[in-house]
């Protein structure tokens, strides 16, 4: 009972701010957007000519998924520890009963309900202004832990930056100089068959390679992949990530 | 008396700076001990060691346990430089802190506690720097702590604030809640403090009663007469006995009592001497701080602190002006 009241009371403030920042909002809804209008609207896919954007639109959806899935967490967790760090929260949170466990819990609760909203956002869009279809089926739902579990992991993973960085701006450098690699080579915009064979170890080591699989087998007709593989490994990474995330998260040293 | 804090050989450095040197530290329960120093003498360090959010090398005891390990419930921190989330009002903020508390105290009654009722529901960001700083006094008293750590709780805080503060204070100190505090305003140590330690370069070097100290350190009471004639001035009260130090336009006698004055001031006027102003004050814990520190006021290097942060007169000086 007191653990759910102190990871309320804790999300609950964490949720206050961020609906206040009315530019975080903003472009964290609006990143997605632009994305999803240039390449699924402007750029389109091309099926038949090869190159980037060779597949059919449906293929893409983890993709655009990811893009929220992997740079809201990293970069909103990781900058929150800075600023906690630079007000010296952390050391005044240390002599309460809250946990950093909790701590994180409560934070990663309220990027679930963020990316949740924003995946949406997403999923609608694309199926809107591109001519990506989804099949309907029960299998649909499990985008949702799809989903969850991948904001947990990268929370996780965004504690790590956040503690590793001296600073703000340093969480954003490095935030944007891991993602943007991960996003491309995760099995997402480009197909593993599109890059060099020695780079395939690679691809298999990216956390969010499980997520594009996974959640492609659920939105693609065409998928290689099966989802209850890909949600037990991505499982087992956000259960790691978010145990040495708490780990990370600093109290006054 | 049980003790509340006991610590011994506390030692910790950062690179090559010690923060804290050998430091043993006994704080009885309901006691209010304050801790004075110049900046980076490890009195901050010190309080994160008491509240165990920072390792140090040594024994600390708190409440007779390790002080990672002792309930939370009962102990309240006011960091040094704290800042909680900008966007939060200060009701919002003080829910936020009881919500981490199984028992918190009802926000109302600690936001008018703390003076805030009336600005309640602004943002923190909006507040004036004194409120800020209320409402992070606040965030410390939500859980109706035992033992409460205090580091500058006051910085910003006008006149007034202030002194709603120390009466906040020293009601919780009435009650029985041990507070251990570390503060630049020696005037604010010496009213609320119990005892005082005096922190420097990472070493405790004095301990002791406002009064000990102030015995101990803190000089004589001094008569400032503010006069044109200063060096026959002197002459005349030498002549009465007094030991004077004589500078234009001011003599200082050292070691006068409040009934010795009225000698002093006969003296004056017996050798036809006219004085602009005439201040007497008794020694204080600033004496003792400048005295034990080694520091002394340079009129070059302070001018622009003391346009930062006003000096506080001391609390015992009476001012009489007159002329002859």
């Amino acid at each position: 009972m007191s653990r759910s009241r102190r990871i309320r009371a804790e999300a609950t403030a964490a949720w206050h701010s961020f609906l206040r920042r009315k530019t975080a909002v903003f472009f964290t809804f609006f990143f997605p957007v632009i994305l999803v209008v240039i390449f699924g609207a402007l750029v389109r896919t091309q099926p038949t000519d090869g190159g980037l954007f060779a597949e059919p639109a449906a293929y893409y959806i983890p993709g655009y998924l990811a893009t929220v899935v992997l740079f809201t967490p990293l970069s909103r967790v990781g900058s929150e520890i800075a600023r906690h760090r630079d007000d010296n929260r952390f050391e005044k949170l240390a002599t309460t009963p809250l946990t950093r466990t909790e701590w994180l819990l409560a934070h990663t609760l309220v990027n679930t309900v963020i990316i949740g909203l924003a995946s949406l956002l997403i999923l609608g869009l694309v199926l809107l202004v591109t001519d990506a279809t989804v099949p309907l089926s029960s299998e649909l739902a499990l985008l949702v832990p799809f989903v969850v579990l991948a904001v947990v992991l990268f929370c996780g993973f965004g504690a790590l930056l956040g503690r590793l960085a001296d600073s703000q701006d340093g969480v954003i450098a490095a935030s944007n100089t891991i993602a943007l690699p991960l996003l491309f080579l995760s099995d997402t915009f480009i197909t593993a068959e599109q890059l060099p064979g020695w780079f395939t170890p690679i691809v298999e080591l990216s956390p969010l390679t499980y997520f594009a699989r996974g959640v492609r087998a659920i939105t693609y007709e065409q998928a290689a992949s099966e989802p209850s593989l890909n949600l037990l490994i991505l499982a087992g990474l956000a259960a790691v990530f978010l145990i040495a995330g708490s780990y990370a998260i600093p109290r006054t040293d | 008396m049980n003790k509340a804090v006991v610590a011994s050989g506390l030692t910790k450095a950062y690179g090559d700076t010690v923060a804290l040197d050998g430091v043993d530290l006994a704080v009885a329960e309901g006691e209010v001990f304050g801790l004075i120093g110049p900046n980076g003498a490890g009195k901050t360090t010190l309080i994160r060691a008491l509240t165990g959010t920072t390792p140090v090398d040594g024994d600390i005891s708190v409440f007779d346990s390790e002080p990672t390990a002792v309930d939370s419930d009962r102990i309240g921190l006011l960091p040094q430089s704290f800042s909680p989330p900008a966007r939060l009002t200060a009701r919002e903020l003080v829910d936020y802190y009881g919500g981490l508390y199984e028992h918190a105290r009802e926000t109302d009654q600690v936001l008018r506690d703390v003076g805030l009722i009336k600005s309640a529901d602004s943002w923190y960001e909006t507040l004036s720097g004194g409120q800020q700083r209320r409402v992070c006094v606040a965030s410390a008293l939500v859980n109706d702590p035992d033992l409460l750590f205090l580091d500058e709780p006051t910085t910003g805080i006008d006149p007034v604030g202030r002194r709603s503060l120390w009466e906040l204070l020293e009601s919780l100190a009435a009650g029985g809640t041990t507070v251990v505090l570390t503060s630049h305003s020696m005037a604010e140590v010496q009213r609320l403090s119990d005892r005082v330690g005096l922190l420097q370069d990472g070493q405790l070097v004095a301990v002791g009663t406002p009064s000990q100290l102030i015995a101990d350190h803190g000089g004589n009471s001094r008569l400032v007469i503010g006069t044109e004639a200063s060096k026959a001035g002197a002459t005349a009260l030498e002549h009465a006995g007094f030991a004077v130090t004589a500078s234009p336009g001011e003599i200082l006698v050292d070691g006068v009592s409040p009934v010795d004055i009225g000698e002093a001031v006969d003296a004056l006027s017996a050798a036809g001497i006219s004085y602009d102003s005439l201040s007497w004050s008794e020694p204080s814990l600033e004496d003792v701080y400048l005295q034990l520190t080694g520091e002394r006021f340079d009129p070059v290097t302070t001018a622009s602190t003391a346009a930062a942060e006003p000096s506080e007169p001391p609390e015992q000086a009476a001012t009489l002006g007159g002329d002859q």
